[in-house]
């Protein structure tokens, strides 16, 4: 796992269900209170009832903004082994993005993100993320 | 073909922006003078003018959420969809709105 904060790449994560994930992502969040694990949680599952979390074929973004997070954070995670399932519509997942943003976040950070959010409009860009090996490489392109 | 939009999603960090770049892309890729305003939590950007707005063959909501300044668009034409259908099918979206607008009104 490579960590500067803001970014947090895990590969070859062996998750094999949604709800996996999203206890994988409350457990690396860094939270005002550690407490707030199973809220975070729940908070994930009512943004994916508002709206599919696809968007791009492998790839879910799972976001929320919550009082619950103390930093905010971009979490990049290689499954070892694709999420056959997502849910009844989402097949086949290999990436997951999670985006958790702080409630009242300062703007450069809203910024960075929204930066990052356009960048994943590339569908070349978003299939290099999907394709590279190593964790270095996946590094440096949310980096560049 | 002039186009303009806006994008707004629910938690207004994520689709809004992806939405927004997808459809300018798409509009461009296309041949036609595209821009999208995006209101998210970091509030309005690309603001629309009164000017692109006048110009604009039709107008592509790409919205979760009810947008803010909707009666800047009155009479004009208006495809409406939420933000997965602009992340998704951009190409799509741009092919219907140029379907839209040969239609008789």
């Amino acid at each position: 796992m490579q960590d500067d904060s803001f970014y947090q790449i895990y590969s070859n994560a062996a998750l094999s269900t949604k709800n996996e994930v999203y206890v994988f992502l409350s457990n690396v969040a860094r939270l005002e209170d550690p407490l707030q694990k199973e809220a975070v949680v729940k908070q994930l599952i009512q943004r994916e009832g508002q709206g599919s979390m696809l968007i791009a074929e492998h790839v879910v973004l799972p976001h929320i903004e919550s009082n619950k997070v103390g930093k905010s954070q971009i979490i990049l995670i290689r499954l070892l082994h694709s999420i056959e399932s997502w849910d009844a519509e989402t097949k086949d997942i290999r990436l997951i993005i999670g985006v958790l943003l702080k409630e009242n976040e300062d703007v450069q950070i809203k910024q960075k993100i929204a930066s990052f959010m356009r960048a994943l409009a590339d569908e070349e860009y978003v299939d290099r993320l999907l394709t590279i090996e190593e964790e270095a490489d996946f590094y440096k392109q949310i980096k560049r | 073909m002039k186009i303009v939009g806006v994008a707004a999603c629910t938690v207004g960090i994520a689709h809004t922006y992806i939405a927004q770049e997808k459809l300018e892309n798409a509009g461009k890729k296309a041949g036609y003078e595209i821009t999208v305003e995006t209101q998210g939590t970091i509030g309005t950007e690309n603001e629309l003018t009164q000017e692109q707005i006048a110009e604009a063959d039709i107008v592509i909501i790409a919205a979760d959420v009810k947008i803010a300044g909707r009666e800047r668009f009155e009479g004009k034409r208006i495809i409406e969809v939420p933000t997965d259908v602009a992340v998704k099918s951009p190409n799509k979206l741009i092919a219907k709105a140029a379907e839209v607008i040969v239609q008789p009104r």
